[in-house]
């Protein structure tokens, strides 16, 4: 049955000339056009430097020492070292002859001064220039590459008269050798862009495809004729597939012939050193990697368009998958990233190590296999999802007239709420790029928590018309929640070190100095007050009205289980905290956060476990107690650990099968928190 | 044609487009939004390797002796950061190298028959296709060139040579470019680059959408039937697809300038370079008028192509050759990063404008060849808008029965008689 | 009422459909519904919009999932053998369209394909549609470039294509004009004649006297009545089609469960 359908999908788009003409044909014409002009233009503007004659100025104190210097450099043959250009010297000049470009370089020939902290009397040649002229920079390179082995040639000189028996050069020689083969390097070589190349020329063929298949049947109203036909969904999906895949591999292939004949005829080079010895069993195994990408790439491409509802929908979300697929094919330019690793693990980043290893004579059968099967797992779920999207009735029975977008109010809210933080992190993105130096870390502070998540927090609840009670969850929670909290945040915070210290080690390996660039914006001069009250109080309270308030309110009704909406808010927490390195430890303890207000009906425990735990990261370190590089025994972990489960367990509401729901209405109910 | 009517037309095209979640997406929040981000994720990233390389250890193995003189080498090849000597690999070092349980091999050969006592050689033996081994090679190479110059420098003393004999003259390099410069260089690049694909972009959705979009709602004759006359509702539609042009180049510019420090301060941190993000007045107004010109010749050249089609998709498919021929101009100017406006350059359409906005960033005023490039910007968007009434007067584009080929209407309207 | 010569083509049991709706919790779309249809028979649908129609079809077309109930094609059960529930049917709607850039031929041949239409009778079955339908001018023509009426009737052909013993028709004269609506009803008519049992869906009081031989008024999700158009005569008194509708639809709007306004205004009181 698959062999009628997608037959039919592929007679269909070849009959789409526009389309064809368009997103292959044109691209195929005008990429080798583009290639030709800016080769051109490259090597008239590299011509245009070579070809110059630069034009300099000698000045200052010693000028006539200065001149006979330079006059031996300017002589010096063009060799394998000294490049050739020619120099003009335009008499007397300063700076001003510099910024009008009448030259491209000043010299200024004096004795070496106390802010050059040289011996005093120590000549000096100035070498000055523009760094925004492509000519004058061109210019101080060949100039000062001149004077150097001017330089050089009269110390060997005066080694050689004061009894030196040996050139300088002689001495100490220091060699390199290289033992990569030619075939290593070419791979290598070829290693950077095969896969990236392959991906996005997998992504622009398939999506002429996946566009016109779900999305555009959807649009043209024949999906309903598909799927009353006898032919099974799974059938339908995979024709469709096999579509993709298709015209994917197939303009794969046509970019590859068709660079091979621009190559051939000449339109332009291979970068040198690019050896094509291929072995067949590699060869094979490269087509045998490429078929879990392919799979990969167009179930993904299907799942957008069965999630869209419509062409431009399409093109809409198109975007972003290219950049979730293109990024993690970009894996295999990471250094020192070995196949043998949990790499192997992430489907297409696995596969971008294995096509590297293949390559570099690195392969790894085990290791590669694990690699092909994570990428082919990865395809058969999203293809699952497909047929499950094909089967979504909403999509296929949706009607058109929507009754809450017009009613709008608290019953539209948890469908827009995840838009509305989205919105709230551009922001909060957009803030700390574009003042964060104006505004400093206290004012950065204020903007996003009084501006971004107080203010956004307040529109919200506003705009719907929400019941600020019942979504911020305002109630007093039992009183067995506080000594829970009291246990629980110190337990969670030395766990979190744990756990930062697992990911520092397993999942981003970076050294010291680079984690501490990252964390640069985090230390401050703020005394102990401020520091409690910026960086404790003021989150405890306010992140809290945002996240483990609204956000939670919304996510808890948008989706089925309590344990999902936590995980949802953990998850949208740990992306506030921008930085990457930080998104799991406060992803988790966005998660703890939403438990523990999920489990005691009341936000005010989480408050205080949110202030508690800001508050013992920082003031301990503040006051000296500790010192930074502390590390934690093996017994607090155990300790903490048990602290965590009496921490829960007081938690748990008094029924079991906990966490619940808040109660639908407002209020106290009697005796704290009950079912 | 009157006034008031392509007034409220105007105002109904430009609502009806800002509601648009596809045009508002593309050619306002993605932008804005986006390529900080995008360009803030880049640098992560490239910091990130930056720091993975920084962070590997160095395996070394060290074969041979150097003469007693040279210890102190060996010691301090031992005592380098982020190296580690190994001592005990089995079999052949070069079969580790090439398993990549070794980053390096330092050979070591005293050369006695030299006529300098002590003089020695040092080969590092490497694989230039892993980033950990060319890494662990500059490490080396950078102590023993170093370790090479305090030897001769002492060989030199012994010789009766003092510091300042050694020294000879020094040289320095200086760059008297101000921060401001060289920040309005790098603006003038991107920007006049920027500007004209953010106007496209910005023309591309409302061309298409106004005119192939309405055909396919069937909105087209709904708006022809009423009653006003075809050119107003025309020189609405094309002002309001300009007035979007406008809008996404501005609002860019104003992103990218706004963002551009603290995007590229990171990669700046180890350079002396700073960054002066500012822009007078007089090139504020260049660049506005750049951007005019430039909505006003893509959303006359959009609109008359994106006319043939059908549906939306099809005026997209259609339309997007225009996009490659606007990166010709970038291609062409892209390079010579020292040029400026000239009377020739100026008879280029697109390539004058991008070198008028580039020198205009970097305070460069050329008149002349300013009042060139408006002379030849205007006779562009007369003859697109010369041949967009040509097309418009073609009976079955107003009543949107057209059935889409341009050959059809290149035959019958374009190459008949009469 | 019933003829128990034949068995069932088309077998509903308390079918029932229900959508989870964020807001609105729960929403019942079709509400417990029996009823039969023979071969050789009409059996129409009548509601306003919004009444479950389309749902019901769609259910039996097994495009959705009954929540509860059963209903069988040919003896298939739709959810366990959807396939062969899709084999014996042929289901026609104003929503399934055709592949535009498919010519006329190719499409009918696809369809009988795909629809499991044994291979080597394939080319003669299409000849004979297109012979049928009159379509031969143009089998060779793209769909996108025929007129509305050309479309209709590579439509319907399309439909019919596999030669299912059962017809699903929800509501196809919907947007054509009068001489295409009429071809329609001529057609249903013909296929009737066949031996095809036939579910034919409408608002249009007119086409529905016209050609079905059992009526169902099927008004918010619950089936009020079922007969042939003299059963049902009888039972409200009224003659005109309209008026046993209207007499149905407000009885029950005088009932408890009923909301007032969906369609019509309520204005019109109960006749009694």
């Amino acid at each position: 049955m698959i062999g009628p359908l997608l037959r039919n999908e592929l007679r269909m788009l070849l009959r789409d000339t526009r389309t064809l003409l368009i997103a292959v044909v044109a691209p195929i014409v005008v990429l080798p056009g583009w290639i030709l002009v800016s080769n051109f233009v490259a090597d008239r503007e590299e011509e245009r430097i070579e070809s110059a004659t630069y034009r300099w100025a000698l000045v200052g104190e010693e000028a006539a020492w200065g001149e006979s210097i330079i006059e031996r450099a300017l002589d010096l043959p063009a060799d394998s070292t000294l490049g050739d250009a020619t120099f003009e010297r335009v008499g007397e000049g300063n700076d001003s002859l510099l910024s009008a470009s009448e030259v491209e370089l000043v010299v200024v020939a004096r004795r070496a001064t106390e802010a050059d902290s040289l011996a005093t009397d120590t000549p000096v040649l100035e070498v000055r220039y523009r760094a925004e002229s492509d000519l004058s920079r061109a210019a101080r390179e060949r100039f000062v590459e001149r004077l150097e082995a001017v330089r050089e040639a009269e110390r060997d000189r005066r080694f050689r008269l004061a009894g030196l028996p040996a050139s300088r050069a002689e001495l100490g020689v220091v060699s390199t050798t290289n033992v990569a083969s030619a075939g290593k390097e070419g791979g290598r070589l070829l290693s950077r862009f095969l896969l990236p190349f392959v991906v996005m020329m997998m992504l622009g063929g398939g999506s002429i495809m996946a566009a016109d298949t779900i999305s555009g049947e959807k649009e043209r109203g024949t999906l309903e004729t598909l799927l009353t036909s006898s032919a099974r969904r799974s059938e339908i999906v995979r024709a469709k597939l096999l579509a993709v895949i298709t015209v994917g591999l197939a303009v794969v292939v046509i970019n590859v012939v068709n660079l091979a004949i621009y190559v051939t005829i000449g339109v332009f080079d291979l970068p040198e050193g690019l050896a094509l010895e291929l072995a067949p069993a590699q060869l094979a195994l490269l087509l045998l990697l490429f078929l879990p990408l392919a799979g990969l790439v167009a179930a993904g491409l299907l799942l957008v368009s069965g999630i869209a509802k419509s062409y431009r929908e399409y093109q809409l979300y198109a975007p972003v998958l290219f950049l979730a697929f293109l990024i993690p094919s970009l894996a295999g330019l990471l250094p020192g990233l070995s196949l043998e690793s949990a790499i192997v693990l992430v489907p297409l980043a696995g596969v971008a190590v294995a096509t590297t290893a293949v390559l570099v004579d690195a392969w790894h059968p085990l290791w590669g296999l694990v690699a092909f099967a994570s990428s082919a797992g990865a395809a058969l779920y999203l293809l699952r999802r497909v047929e499950g999207v094909l089967s979504n009735e909403r999509l296929i029975a949706g009607t058109d007239f929507d009754e809450a977008e017009f009613r709008g109010g608290p019953a539209l809210f948890p469908r827009h709420v995840l838009t509305w933080f989205l919105g709230l992190w551009v922001l909060f993105f957009l803030a700390s790029l574009w003042f964060g130096d104006v505004l400093g870390v206290r004012g950065q502070l204020v903007i996003n928590l009084v501006g971004i998540f107080l203010g956004g927090s307040a529109w919200m609840v506003h705009r719907y018309r929400l019941d600020p009670v019942e979504v911020l969850s305002l109630r007093r929670p039992r009183w067995t929640a506080w000594p829970a909290v009291l246990i629980g945040a110190p337990s969670f915070l030395v766990l979190g070190v744990g756990v930062s210290e697992l990911v520092n080690t397993w999942l981003f390996p970076m050294p010291e100095s680079v984690l501490e660039s990252f964390a640069r914006g985090l230390t401050l001069d703020l005394g102990l007050a401020q520091i409690v009250f910026f960086l404790a109080i003021l989150p405890g309270v306010l992140e809290e009205i945002a996240f483990r308030g609204v956000l939670l309110h919304g996510l808890r009704r948008r989706l089925r289980t309590p344990w999902a909406a936590a995980l949802a808010c953990g998850v949208i927490f740990g992306l506030f905290h921008v930085s990457l390195f930080r998104i799991i430890p406060t992803g988790l303890l966005g998660i703890v956060l939403a438990l523990v207000v999920l489990r005691t009906g009341s936000i005010y425990p989480a408050m205080l476990w949110h202030l508690l735990n800001n508050a013992l990261a920082l003031v301990p370190d503040e006051l000296g107690w500790i010192s930074p590089d502390l590390a934690v025994p093996g017994w607090a972990y155990a300790l903490a650990f048990v602290g965590m489960a009496i921490s829960l367990s007081l938690l748990r509401p008094r029924t079991p099968g906990a966490p619940r729901a808040p109660s639908p209405v407002g209020g106290v109910p009697p005796g704290g928190y009950s079912p | 044609m009157k006034l008031r009517a392509v007034g409220t037309l105007y105002r109904h095209e430009l609502r009806s487009s800002l509601r648009e979640r596809t045009i508002v997406i593309n050619g306002i929040l993605i932008p804005i939004f986006m390529y900080p981000l995008l360009l803030w994720g880049m640098f992560t990233a490239i910091t990130f390797v930056e720091g993975l390389n920084e962070g590997f250890t160095s395996r070394l193995a060290i074969t041979g002796q150097l003469p007693a003189m040279h210890t102190a080498m060996r010691d301090s090849l031992h005592a380098l950061d982020g190296v580690e000597v190994l001592t005990e690999i089995e079999g052949d070092l070069d079969a580790a190298l090439a398993r990549g349980e070794l980053d390096a091999i330092v050979a070591l050969a005293p050369l006695p028959e030299s006529p300098v006592p002590g003089n020695f050689r040092v080969e590092l033996i490497h694989d230039r296709t892993e980033t950990r081994s060319t890494n662990a090679r500059d490490r080396v190479e950078a102590l023993v060139e170093r370790y090479r110059a305090g030897w001769l420098a002492e060989l030199g003393r012994d010789l009766g040579l003092d510091a300042a004999d050694q020294q000879i003259f020094t040289v320095r390099t200086e760059n008297i470019s101000s921060a401001r410069d060289v920040t309005q260089q790098l603006l003038g690049m991107m920007l006049s680059i920027f500007l004209i694909i953010m106007v496209a972009i910005g023309c591309f959705l409302p061309a298409i959408d106004t005119t192939a979009g309405e055909r396919e709602r069937s909105t087209w004759e709904t708006l022809m039937t009423v009653g006003v006359d075809r050119g107003s509702i025309v020189m609405a539609k094309y002002l309001h697809v300009a007035t979007l042009g406008i809008l996404a180049g501005a609002l860019n510019v104003i992103a990218l300038m706004v963002s551009i420090g603290s995007v590229l301060r990171p990669l700046l941190v180890d350079s002396d370079l700073t960054l002066d993000v500012a822009l007078s007045p007089l090139a504020a107004l260049v660049m506005i008028a750049a951007a005019v010109i430039l909505a006003l010749t893509f959303a006359a050249a959009m609109m008359v192509v994106a006319s043939f089609a059908r549906s939306f998709k099809d005026g997209q498919a259609m339309v997007t050759p225009i996009f490659y021929l606007v990166f010709l101009p970038i291609l062409l100017g892209g390079e010579a990063t020292d040029a400026s406006l000239s009377t020739n350059s100026a008879l280029v359409p697109l390539l004058n404008v991008s070198m008028m906005i580039r020198d205009a960033i970097r305070g460069i005023y050329i008149w002349d060849a300013i009042a060139i490039t408006a002379a030849v910007s205007l006779a562009l968007v007369t003859l697109l808008l010369l041949l967009a009434r040509r097309v418009l007067a073609f009976e079955e584009f107003l009543t949107g029965s057209f059935d889409g080929s341009f050959w059809r209407f290149a035959r019958e309207r374009l190459f008949a008689r009469g | 009422m019933m003829t128990h010569l034949h068995t069932p083509a088309v077998a509903v049991h308390d079918l029932r459909k229900s959508f989870f709706d964020e807001e609105r919790g729960e929403v019942t779309a079709v509400d417990g519904i029996s009823f039969e249809a023979l071969p050789g028979e009409v059996f129409g649908l009548l509601g306003a919009n919004g009444a479950g129609k389309t749902t019901t079809l769609r259910m039996l077309s097994t495009v959705l999932t009954p929540s509860s109930g059963s209903a069988t094609v040919m003896g298939h059960d739709v959810v366990k053998e959807g396939e062969r529930v899709r084999r014996n049917l042929g289901f026609h709607s104003a929503s399934t369209a055709l592949y535009p850039r498919l010519t006329a031929r190719e499409t009918l041949e696809f369809f009988a394909r795909i629809n499991g239409y044994p291979e080597e009778r394939l080319n003669a079955r299409v000849d004979q549609l297109v012979d049928r339908f009159a379509i031969r001018e143009y089998e060779h023509g793209r769909i996108e470039k025929l007129s509305s009426g050309m479309k209709q009737k590579v439509s319907i052909a399309r439909t019919i294509a596999h030669d299912p013993p059962v017809l699903i028709f929800d509501e196809p004269t919907v947007g054509l004009d009068v001489m295409n609506a009429i071809e329609m009803v001529k057609v249903v008519n013909e296929l009737k004649a066949e031996g095809k049992a036939i579910l034919y869906s409408s608002h249009i009081m007119s086409e529905v006297e016209k050609l079905c031989d059992r009526i169902g008024i099927l008004h918010r999700g619950r089936l009020l009545a079922l007969g042939t158009l003299d059963e049902l005569r009888e039972a409200t008194g009224e003659h005109y089609l309209e008026d046993i509708f209207v007499t149905y639809v407000t009885e029950r709007a005088g009932t408890a469960d009923a909301v007032p306004g969906i369609f019509g205004e309520p204005g019109t009181p109960p006749a009694s």
